[in-house]
């Protein structure tokens, strides 16, 4: 029980990171693969406004997810667009995001050097115990943001018209560009709002680990992992995908063995990729060319 | 007709020579180490470009092959000292039939769901290298793989090494490169423009599929045995997802659909990060710039980019394949 409550918050931060890869895969049909990344700079981005302007957390969070959300947009715009005019093949579109990952690992590298940050959490940091179950104050920080942050993605792809354009796009790219809807422009809020994603879940995660310049590649890549057990491009099998891989993990870690646990994640991967390839939350695989 | 065979008799006799006098030219033992460790990517980067340049999967955990072959043939040389080539037949044997294995699962996936699955299946090689401690000896690693030795002949300097890498390079580019422009090169690339049109002219997609798995394993595979005895040592720190990025990076940036964009990709980019040492972090910044810029304006890579550039000079009338259709536009 405690297992699974301890798969709570970092399914939490699962699910945010694997929400920013669907989005961006339903949106636009491409597999960003710096999204990671993006995670690593908000981190870095908050706790440097934190460091040099002593903002309070909100405001480093905020500030944070508009500026990673600008590089998103950056992104967007200089790599993305050019692939698209060429009609790039999907894997140097693949490659390119994973040169956009190498890059900014490295510039945060070279500004925040090789040693690890430490993060201060807003909260308290004595758990809270209830029974025989005990939570940490940040832990219920992170779910609440997580699902604060859901909230308004859901309320803006719902109810905004950028948001309800993006959603067309998704569905049909052609018959939206059809309908006159600017699909630059949509790229790059698609890109815009997965990164801001991300750096919030890179802010809600600092605490809890250091922030380091690598940090991006796990997360990044466990999200993704997630987004895809649940149902890529689908935004709810997305949510719930993050959720049962932070469970499976935590599960798997602390009954089974500690060093096993990502093997154990993979080889689920795998399985499902065999079995359900299109995700176990899903019904049927969306066709994509 | 006939002048133009002796042209390319020549060519290949004059390189033939090169390859073989390199050793004697090149006497600092540094330049020679870092031709050798391109000559072992170069063979990965082969598998890779039958695998994914030519049949359209691609891989991006190659490092999970490298990593079997390297510690099969390193276990099997420290445990049971077996000789040389017989650890590397066992490698061998043991990589083709991962690939094997990860094709089953591959055979149903495409795009970002195939390159995730093999993500998965690197990472889990890695993971098991590291923690299944009483045989692979977890995070230390391999320590004191004998030198290869054929019957009296032993191979420990740089350039007798690098007489060993050259001949198996040579002859994984020769078995890839006839097999590239043979039916089965044809029937992969047939594959990769369209896997259902290929099925209706009666490919069986499935078996072609599981032999280009099969193969990159195996040159893969190949490479880490040759890996394991150069270097001496290998840990789980060798192989790990960066690897495989980078295995999948010289391919592409030396051009995937042909077998001499793997040799150029994989010299350049091994050149690159050895030039480039002495900038450390900012080594890689450039080379992810490097990255993008090739996907962007050299899609076919550096040997794409040359044959473009030789048709344009001789006047073909046929358009450079890489250039996009002007005015065009696809989302």
């Amino acid at each position: 029980m405690q297992y699974l409550l301890n798969g709570l918050p970092i399914g939490a931060i699962y699910a945010l990171v694997a929400l920013s890869y669907s989005l961006i895969y339903a949106a636009s049909g491409v597999l960003n693969w710096s999204q990671g990344d993006m995670v690593m700079l908000g981190a870095y981005i908050a706790f440097s406004l934190f460091q040099f302007f002593h903002v309070g957390f909100t405001l480093a969070l905020l500030g944070s997810m508009f500026l990673v959300g600008a590089i998103g947009v950056v992104v967007q715009f200089c790599i993305l667009r050019p692939l698209r005019k060429r009609e790039a093949p999907p894997i140097n579109v693949v490659i390119a995001t994973l040169g956009v990952a190498i890059v900014s690992r490295n510039i945060a590298l070279a500004i925040w050097g090789p040693e690890a940050q430490i993060f201060p959490s807003p909260v308290s940091s004595v758990p809270m115990t209830v029974g025989a179950l005990s939570v940490t104050w940040q832990d219920l920080l992170i779910v609440f943001g997580a699902f604060c942050l859901m909230g308004v993605l859901h309320y803006l792809l719902k109810k905004t018209r950028k948001g309800k354009a993006l959603r067309a796009v998704a569905q049909d790219r052609y018959a939206a560009i059809l309908m006159g809807v600017d699909t630059n422009k949509s790229d790059a809020l698609a890109f815009a709002a997965s990164a801001a994603l991300g750096a919030a879940a890179g802010i809600l995660i600092a605490p809890v680990f250091f922030v380091t310049f690598n940090m991006g590649a796990g997360i990044g890549l466990k999200g993704f992992v997630a987004a895809v057990i649940g149902g890529l491009g689908n935004i709810p099998a997305a949510i719930a995908g993050g959720f049962f891989l932070g469970i499976v993990e935590s599960l798997a870690g602390g009954l089974i063995s500690s060093g096993y646990r990502d093997a154990i994640t993979f080889t689920l991967l795998i399985l499902v990729l065999w079995l359900r390839p299109s995700g176990l939350f899903l019904r049927k695989a969306r066709q994509r060319a | 007709m006939i002048k133009r065979v002796m042209r390319k008799k020549i060519i290949l006799l004059a390189a033939g020579a090169a390859i073989l006098v390199l050793p004697v030219l090149v006497s600092n033992n540094y330049y020679l180490h870092v031709i050798n460790l391109a000559g072992i990517y170069t063979l990965i980067t082969i598998g890779l470009n039958l695998l994914s340049g030519y049949t359209g999967q691609v891989s991006m955990g190659q490092a999970g092959f490298f990593a079997v072959g390297t510690y099969v043939a390193g276990l099997l040389a420290i445990n049971l000292n077996i000789p040389f080539w017989a650890a590397a037949l066992a490698a061998l044997v043991i990589t083709a039939a991962c690939g094997a294995i990860i094709a089953i699962p591959a055979m149903r996936l495409s795009g970002p769901y195939l390159v995730l699955a093999t993500v998965g299946f690197g990472e889990i090689v890695r993971l098991v290298l590291l923690n299944w401690t009483p045989v692979t000896r977890g995070a230390a690693g391999l320590t004191g793989i004998p030198l290869p030795k054929f019957f009296t002949w032993q191979c420990s300097s740089e350039s007798q090494f690098y007489y060993l890498i050259f001949s198996v390079v040579l002859l994984g580019t020769y078995i890839a490169y006839r097999l590239a422009h043979s039916k089965v090169g044809r029937t992969f690339a047939a594959i990769r423009e369209d896997e259902v049109a290929a099925e209706a002219m009666g490919v069986r997609v499935s078996r072609y599929k599981t032999a280009a798995f099969i193969l990159s394993a195996v040159y893969a595979g190949m490479a880490g045995v040759l890996y394991g005895v150069f270097s001496g040592v290998a840990s789980p720190d060798n192989f790990t997802f960066d690897d495989s990025v980078t295995f999948l990076c010289m391919s592409v940036i030396g051009g995937n659909r042909s077998i001499a964009g793997a040799i150029v990709g994989s010299f350049m980019l091994t050149g690159m990060s050895e030039a480039l040492r002495a900038l450390q972090a900012y080594r890689l910044i450039i080379y992810g710039g490097v990255l993008i810029f090739t996907v962007i304006y050299m899609p076919q890579g550096l040997v794409g980019l040359a044959v473009t550039v030789r048709k344009a000079i001789k006047g073909g009338k046929d358009k450079p394949a890489s250039a996009p259709a002007e005015g065009e536009w696809k989302p």
